[in-house]
């Protein structure tokens, strides 16, 4: 990779770092839950900027929260944010967006494969939030499913279809 | 950001704004992990010391605790589900639910201790400029092989000069999709790739430009490193936090 093609993977990794820690706060009014906009930048970062570099996006989203700046959802940040209840998400995003990436690259960055690899991320990001959530607030599993997962479903269907159209349209300008 | 987070870096000169930030992160690490296994009176006297350095900081604790109501409103669902799971002695119950002793004890620590861990950052926050944590984060890289300490201080400072670009044109987009009646659109995949689709587009055309502006002023890794200023009271305080963290293990 030349150094020309790396700085440009830079500015884009840092903005698409930027775009996570405001998709907390760019909400769009759909029924009584406002859908959140921050996974569904995670997942674009996956299958926008791939592997590498997408998992460099998150570890640098995840590092500038921990090092005390606001950027986690509500304002927040900061270790207490990290190990509390909603830490599992975040951490999740990590697996996610590698595993996400490597999907869509592996199948040609269609939109199909696309669908199907932003699918899986989701499934990661819960898989590792839901049992976090039942260990740090001690619930049954039932419980943690329903105040967890079970809200957000709808509104990470929606998500994923607009990600698609997204990356579909986005590809050809951004160019990499 | 001001208008979307009151977390952000207030200026002052109190003691915890002078404080080296590599000091502060420290600190921040060593009572945060301590607080895992703090008892409810230790917990309680450290909150005292939070309270001195909020008023030293020149902060209102009430209106510190308006901003972060929904925070509350999560620890106090925590406590909930802590009381009604905890087996023990049961004070009361309804419904086929009951609230045990032990769970009520164990509900007010877990949560008393999230509140202050979330405090103590909430402080970091607000005394700590934004570049100094991006020199601080650089400087403790450094040692660590395989991460490129310069580049990731870099990415750091970039994306934090590009969230507010960005929420000025998300705003931007909104008002105008706004005066076109985007509010009658009912399909909501439309809703969001009509407002993310052109905010990620002109980002992205901005971001090329600062690519060329980049390329055209010969940026490379090889920067000068950081400077930092301590401000003389580091031992003290390293000693003291080290104390109050040893004293909410062990108490």
């Amino acid at each position: 990779m030349n150094n020309s093609k790396q700085l440009k993977m830079t500015v884009y990794t840092s903005l698409f770092v930027a775009f996570i820690a405001i998709g907390a706060f760019i909400a769009i009014p759909v029924g009584p839950v406002p859908i959140v906009l921050q996974n569904m930048f995670v997942l674009l970062a996956a299958i926008i900027l791939g592997p590498v570099w997408g998992l460099a996006c998150v570890a640098i989203y995840l590092l500038i929260g921990l090092a005390g700046l606001p950027v986690f959802a509500g304002g927040t940040s900061g270790i207490g944010k990290l190990f509390g209840p909603t830490g599992g998400y975040l951490l999740g995003y990590l697996p996610a967006v590698f595993v996400t990436a490597a999907i869509s690259k592996g199948l040609g960055k269609r939109m199909s494969s696309d669908i199907i690899a932003m699918l899986i991320g989701s499934l990661i990001v819960y898989a590792a939030g839901v049992p976090w959530l039942k260990v740090v607030t001690s619930m049954t599993y039932e419980k943690a499913f329903a105040v967890g997962m079970a809200p957000f479903l709808i509104g990470d269907a929606i998500k994923i279809i607009a990600a698609a159209f997204i990356a579909k349209t986005l590809r050809p300008v951004i160019k990499l | 950001m001001a208008y979307v987070t009151p977390f952000t870096y207030r200026q002052g000169q109190s003691l915890l704004h002078l404080l080296d930030v590599r000091c502060k992160f420290f600190m921040i690490c060593l009572i945060s992990m301590s607080m895992l296994s703090a008892h409810l009176s230790a917990c309680f006297f450290y909150f005292l010391i939070l309270l001195f350095f909020f008023n030293k900081a020149g902060l209102n604790i009430f209106a510190t605790l308006n901003s972060i109501k929904y925070f509350i409103l999560l620890l106090f669902f925590i406590f909930i589900a802590r009381a009604l799971t905890v087996k023990g002695d049961i004070l009361f119950s309804f419904y086929g639910m009951s609230i045990t002793e032990q769970g009520l004890n164990e509900g007010i620590l877990v949560a008393f201790r999230f509140f202050l861990v979330m405090l103590t950052g909430l402080l970091f926050s607000i005394t700590t400029k934004p570049s100094s944590v991006k020199s601080a984060v650089q400087w403790f890289f450094k040692p660590i092989p395989f991460v490129p300490e310069k580049r990731v201080a870099v990415m750091i400072s970039l994306s934090l000069g590009f969230m507010p670009v960005i929420l000025k044109q998300a705003k931007e987009i909104s008002d105008a999709q706004k005066a076109r009646c985007s509010d009658l659109q009912k399909n909501p995949v439309k809703r969001i790739t009509r407002l993310v689709l052109p905010l990620l587009k002109k980002t992205f055309l901005s971001a090329d430009s600062l690519v060329l502006a980049m390329e055209s002023r010969c940026y490379n890794d090889d920067r000068t490193d950081p400077e930092f200023l301590p401000s003389g009271k580091e031992i003290p305080f390293l000693i003291g936090s080290f104390i109050i963290s040893l004293s909410l293990a062990c108490l």
